[in-house]
């Protein structure tokens, strides 16, 4: 009897193995959630053309591309104009220049939410806040002339 | 008033218990002092009048017998310890799982609560276009946010 009940925990110890358990399951997403990411901007031009008439622009990415095309988009083809990245924490926002005319700024909510907010000329288009997991997307775009189309990629790095 | 450790000595010398030579200094105390033989006296008369009425007991066996009698009688009615029972596997898994399980739910509890939320979860849209729309394609993890926003009429053209 003395035996057994020297194998059984005490409700103190109980406390210490359910802490050190949460601290060790916890620890790892509440640090995540502090630190910064890690995001990519792009500025594409979408196009039904096979082709770009600007030799500068190049194809876009291939995993952008099937993920564009999962989109309610009627444009077949998609290339990118420029490409940013950039290192965001909760401190402060970061503001990227894409094009003369296109502008975006990224600010860290915590956890996995940002908040982007897009600029077109200067002038405040669009402010958007959401989650953006490692691998997920946003796409901001609008109709461009001849039936083409503009888009802002922002995409988890890490 | 007589000192404590001469009335004992007074009572061994009584009894006989002292060594020859403080029982001579016992004898002399006596033959001195009146209180000290008042005391022998009476301690002789209450010996005298005890013996007379004791009864003599004698043991059926020997001494040593007779005690390690006692000795067995008090070793049975002793309470027994009880034999630990052995502890099957089962609960032994038990203990260890019980604890565990405990902590697993707990853990998991905290990873839910501390996660960040699922993807398409806390989606807003500020917009000074009354013209777009937003739309959440769930399994490829991407959002698209359209505008009706003046097209960069010089994209394609390379700026």
């Amino acid at each position: 009897m003395m035996a057994a009940m020297r194998t059984q925990l005490k409700p103190g110890g109980w406390m210490v193995w359910v802490v050190a358990f949460c601290c060790l399951f916890t620890a790892p997403v509440l640090l995540a959630d502090t630190a910064g990411m890690k995001l990519e901007a792009q500025l594409l031009w979408g196009t039904n053309d096979a082709t770009s008439p600007n030799p500068k622009h190049k194809p876009v990415d291939e995993d952008i591309r099937k993920k564009l095309k999962e989109l309610p988009l009627k444009w077949t083809n998609y290339f990118e104009e420029t490409r940013k990245s950039l290192d965001v924490t909760e401190a402060a926002a970061k503001r990227v220049t894409l094009s003369d005319r296109c502008d975006i700024e990224v600010k860290v909510l915590g956890g996995s939410k940002i908040e982007v907010t897009h600029f077109g000329k200067g002038e405040k288009v669009v402010k958007q806040t959401q989650n953006l997991p490692k691998g997920e997307m946003l796409v901001l775009g609008g109709n461009a002339p001849n039936s083409t189309a503009w888009l802002v990629i922002l995409k988890r790095v890490e | 008033m007589m000192d404590g450790d001469v009335q004992i000595k007074l009572q061994s010398f009584v009894d006989g218990e002292l060594p020859e030579g403080e029982a001579r200094a016992m004898a002399n105390l006596m033959a001195q002092d009146r209180e000290a033989a008042a005391l022998v006296a009476e301690l002789k008369y209450t010996r005298q009048a005890l013996s007379g009425h004791e009864k003599g007991v004698r043991l059926p066996e020997s001494r040593e017998f007779f005690w390690s009698k006692i000795q067995r009688e008090i070793e049975r009615t002793a309470p027994v310890a009880p034999v630990p029972r052995p502890v099957s596997w089962l609960v032994r898994v038990r203990r260890i799982l019980t604890p565990v399980a405990a902590v697993a739910a707990v853990a998991i509890a905290g990873f839910i609560a501390t996660r960040p939320a699922s993807a398409g979860s806390g989606v807003e849209t500020s917009l000074s276009d009354p013209g777009a729309f937003t739309y959440r394609d769930f399994a490829s993890g991407t959002t698209l946010v359209w505008l009706s926003y003046p097209a960069e009429d010089t994209l394609a053209d390379g700026e």
